[in-house]
């Protein structure tokens, strides 16, 4: 009855681990990647290349944190780009226009992006729509909204809003010690995320209620609450991600965050969160974010045609959940007899 | 016509596990055979190779004598079986001629288009053939239960399977709807159709069929005659050892004076002025067909729907739950109808669903300690003897017995305090000597001062279980019977009262 707690035991209850199955499938992969750049003359293991690779997990790294806290819990948010977008927007906004300082700008842009996601999850709550709906329709809806928004001070037409700012200017592209800013908040953010969905109260809650909301409801756990709470935080991680993308260009940008619509949604689901909730973790979203960058770069460097690596991404993503399907489907015949 | 069916030195072996081992019978023409054995005993298997979805690692079927092989449903089909599962399979959407007919529709001529008209009239055919009240177009889902699985019998009967297998199909269904559904397996003899039963109700072995095989972990225990047999010998070949009767050996309590549940005239949408109330140390069974409000009733007094008016007290207080979480706070737990959708997070451990509803008693300083998880739900595996080789199993892994007994083990560890026990159908689709364990717990937790609510559809076990039976029916209650005046007769008859008028009137 007592857990293995032998070097062995510990050893192998490691080896079963999904995250452990991962690290494995990234370490392959750089190794694939080093030697096919070396067989075309050029580096891949390299540390230019890898600080590459952290920097452009940034503001995709917040959008994964909301979404994968979200899916464990079982929802899903597609509103959640959009959301970050019109945070940076209004980011972008309050310090050009109304000459917030950089600060509270960025707190009235999350703030903003907050209140998008209560109505989110009272659309789910309330209405019972299903997420999936509920929050395309959102997305649509926080598009329009943005637009709409910036160009209030042009007379009608949509566009950027540049701004110049030294303190975003370093939240954007500065480094401590040669590590960028933005990396350090990543990590920071994914260790606290880490343990709040694995060591704490509120993560068992949520991982519970991702298995089964109704088992979880009539064993008195508050899920309208915590859904409401999981959507909030969807919401501001995708404005988090817009606030970075915000200081990075100086910029509020029309095109921001527009092609993440899935990427959160995707790392998380490649990191072994599973699509019908209560299956998961923080780790595993991290590594499968990664695992998306990293091909991403690497096809780049050994030279393969853009145009055919989001095709490949694709690929990757299909056989990462093929496998995983596979898995699922083996495990549900071993049960039904 | 007049088929037979023999199983000969069947056998099928998973990873790891010899799931069946040499079973031989044989199905008669005409004659109806129980599959019986607890759960995990290889029935469910053994249904899976009759109707084609595996096969089987040794042995043959014979059908005719003839030895036949099927690589698929569709072969199963052909040679005339029709295997009806406790899960349904029909198409909800779809209409009951639809359904009925699905991969023979009539058409038009030489098709392509469907002969609508023909096709109602058939099926009206058969649905007058089975005495019931069914209109054709209605779409499936918007039947009740057991005319879903009626439709699932006129489906096998327009096959013209000649051998017809059921899995535990009287399960979801209430005592009336039983009678109907027996009237179509007579007819269904009468044509001399083979039909292998299985099911966990002994009043129905001994009432319908006509031989009985006995499964043992994979192994063919015994063959039959059911009019030569007696439950306790059954009941002592199927567990391998003799438990006497279930219900005289229990150790039973008297009930306290004091009143733990008092419920006053409670409304809501489905429940008009329930009142009763429950002592501490008592046993009261809720009885009542099927949509009589049972369920309604004991979500209502856990909060977990909302009440238009009336009054819960408890413990001398009236309550004012505003959810399910209040409720627990103040010592009321509730183990769900449906164990699988509504008790238990599936694919998480033993552990985790003991846990559940105590995730804040986890708690040291800011975070869970699982060790603490895993100390209650060790009491509960001990206490509740649940057959795991360890805590961290996912629950999805266990049979329905010991799953139950993660949900009863989960309101009765050290971080509930719990004062007033509802279960609602808490031995559904759980083998004979799983029930006997549970029917004992109860009575262990109901001396220990406990006041249980015990909803069940089976009577036998709610009259010899419960101190006192309230009978609900349409939303009210019909009446109370204390132990002494309960029969199957008296709280049949308060249960279905307004139907015999209904059927008076007709």
């Amino acid at each position: 009855m007592k857990k293995d707690t032998s070097f062995k035991g510990k050893l192998k209850a490691l080896t079963q681990k999904k995250i452990f199955t991962l690290i494995c499938l990234y370490i392959v992969m750089v190794i694939i990647f080093s030697v096919w750049a070396e067989l075309r003359h050029t580096h891949f293991l390299t540390v230019p290349v890898f600080k590459n690779i952290l920097n452009s997990l940034v503001v995709t790294s917040f959008l994964t944190l909301g979404a994968g806290c979200l899916l464990i819990g079982g929802y899903l948010d597609l509103a959640q780009s959009s959301i970050g977008a019109f945070g940076s927007m209004v980011m972008a906004a309050a310090i050009a226009g109304w000459g917030f300082p950089w600060y509270i700008a960025i707190i009235v842009a999350l703030l903003l992006c907050a209140v998008f996601g209560v109505i989110n999850a009272l659309m789910v709550t309330k209405l019972h729509f299903p997420a999936f709906i509920g929050t395309m329709a959102m997305a649509s809806m926080v598009k329009g909204l943005m637009y709409l928004f910036s160009s209030m001070g042009t007379g009608g037409t949509a566009q950027n809003i540049n701004f110049n700012n030294k303190a975003t200017e370093f939240i954007g592209s500065g480094d401590i010690l040669g590590i960028p800013f933005g990396v350090i908040v990543m990590v920071i953010f994914f260790i606290i995320f880490g343990i709040l969905m694995s060591k704490t109260s509120f993560g068992m809650k949520v991982t519970l209620m991702g298995g089964s909301p109704v088992a979880a409801t009539l064993a008195g756990i508050n899920a309208e609450g915590l859904t409401i709470l999981l959507f909030v935080i969807s919401a501001v991680m995708g404005g988090l991600g817009g606030v970075f993308n915000c200081a990075r260009l100086s910029q509020g940008a029309l095109q921001a965050l527009t092609t993440n619509q899935f990427t959160g949604l995707t790392a998380a689901i490649l990191g072994g969160i599973s699509f019908g909730g209560g299956v998961g973790g923080m780790g595993g979203a991290f590594v499968g974010l990664l695992i998306l960058n990293t091909f991403q770069i690497g096809m780049g460097i050994v030279g393969v045609n853009p145009l055919w690596v989001t095709v490949f991404s694709g690929i990757l993503l299909l056989i990462a959940l093929g496998l995983d399907f596979l898995a699922m489907q083996r495990r549900a015949k071993s049960l039904s007899h | 016509m007049a088929k037979t069916l023999e199983f000969r030195g069947i056998g099928k072996s998973y990873p790891g596990v010899r799931a069946l081992d040499n079973v031989n019978f044989k199905v008669e023409s005409g004659k109806v055979l129980a599959l019986l054995g607890e759960n995990g005993a290889g029935k469910s298997t053994l249904l899976k190779i009759l109707s084609g979805d595996q096969k089987p690692t040794d042995g043959e079927i014979l059908v005719d004598g003839k030895p036949t092989v099927f690589n698929s449903p569709h072969d199963a089909h052909a040679a005339g079986i029709s295997v009806i599962y406790q899960e349904r399979q029909l198409m909800p959407s779809m209409s009951v001629a639809e359904n009925i007919f699905a991969g023979a529709i009539p058409v038009k001529g030489k098709g392509p288009m469907v002969d609508w008209k023909k096709l109602y009239e058939e099926t009206k055919k058969l649905i007058d053939f089975f005495g019931l009240d069914i209109d054709p177009s209605e779409q499936v889902g918007r039947l009740s239960i057991a005319n879903q699985q009626m439709v699932e019998i006129m489906k096998a009967y327009r096959r013209n399977s000649d051998i017809i297998a059921y899995d535990e199909p009287t399960a979801p269904l209430s005592e009336k709807e039983i009678e109907l559904m027996f009237q179509g397996i007579e007819k269904q003899k009468q044509r001399g159709m083979a039909i292998i039963y299985v099911s966990h109700r002994m009043n129905e072995i001994f009432r319908i069929t006509d031989e009985i095989v006995i499964l043992k972990d994979g192994k063919h225990v015994a063959t039959m005659e059911t009019a030569k047999t007696t439950e306790a010998e059954l009941i002592t070949k199927m567990v391998g050892r003799d438990i006497g009767d279930t219900y005289s050996n229990l150790r039973r309590n008297t009930p306290k004076e004091e009143v733990v549940l008092e419920v006053k005239n409670l409304n809501t949408p489905k429940l008009h002025n329930v009142s009763f109330q429950v002592h501490a140390g008592e046993i009261v069974g809720l009885a009542g067909l099927v949509g009589a409000g049972r369920t309604e009733t004991a979500r209502a007094i856990f909060a977990a729907d909302p009440i238009t008016s009336g009054e819960i007290w408890l413990g001398g207080k009236q309550t004012h739950f505003k959810s399910p979480r209040d409720a627990i706070d103040a010592g009321v737990a509730l183990c769900p109808e449906d164990r699988k959708e509504q008790g238990l997070v599936m694919y998480r451990s033993i552990s985790d669903n003991i846990a559940l509803p105590v995730v804040e008693y986890l708690k040291k300083g800011l975070f869970v300690d699982r060790g603490i998880a895993g100390d209650l739900a060790d009491k509960a595996v001990s206490d509740y003897d649940i057959k795991t080789p360890t805590i961290m199993k996912l629950v999805a892994e266990l049979s329905g017995g010991n799953q139950q007994k993660v949900i009863l083990g989960r309101w009765t560890s050290d971080a509930v305090k719990t004062k007033l026990l509802i279960l609602d159908e808490p031995t559904k689709g759980i083998d004979v000597g799983t029930k006997a364990e549970i029917y004992q717990k109860v009575c262990d937790l109901a001396s220990e001062g406990i006041a249980v609510l015990f909803i069940s559809s089976e009577l036998t076990e709610v009259i010899n279980l419960a101190d006192r039976i309230v009978v609900m029916r349409g939303g009210s209650i019909s009446g109370e019977l204390p132990r002494a005046e309960a029969t199957e007769e008296n709280v049949l008859t308060l249960a279905m009262a307004d139907e015999a008028k209904k059927e008076a009137k007709a």
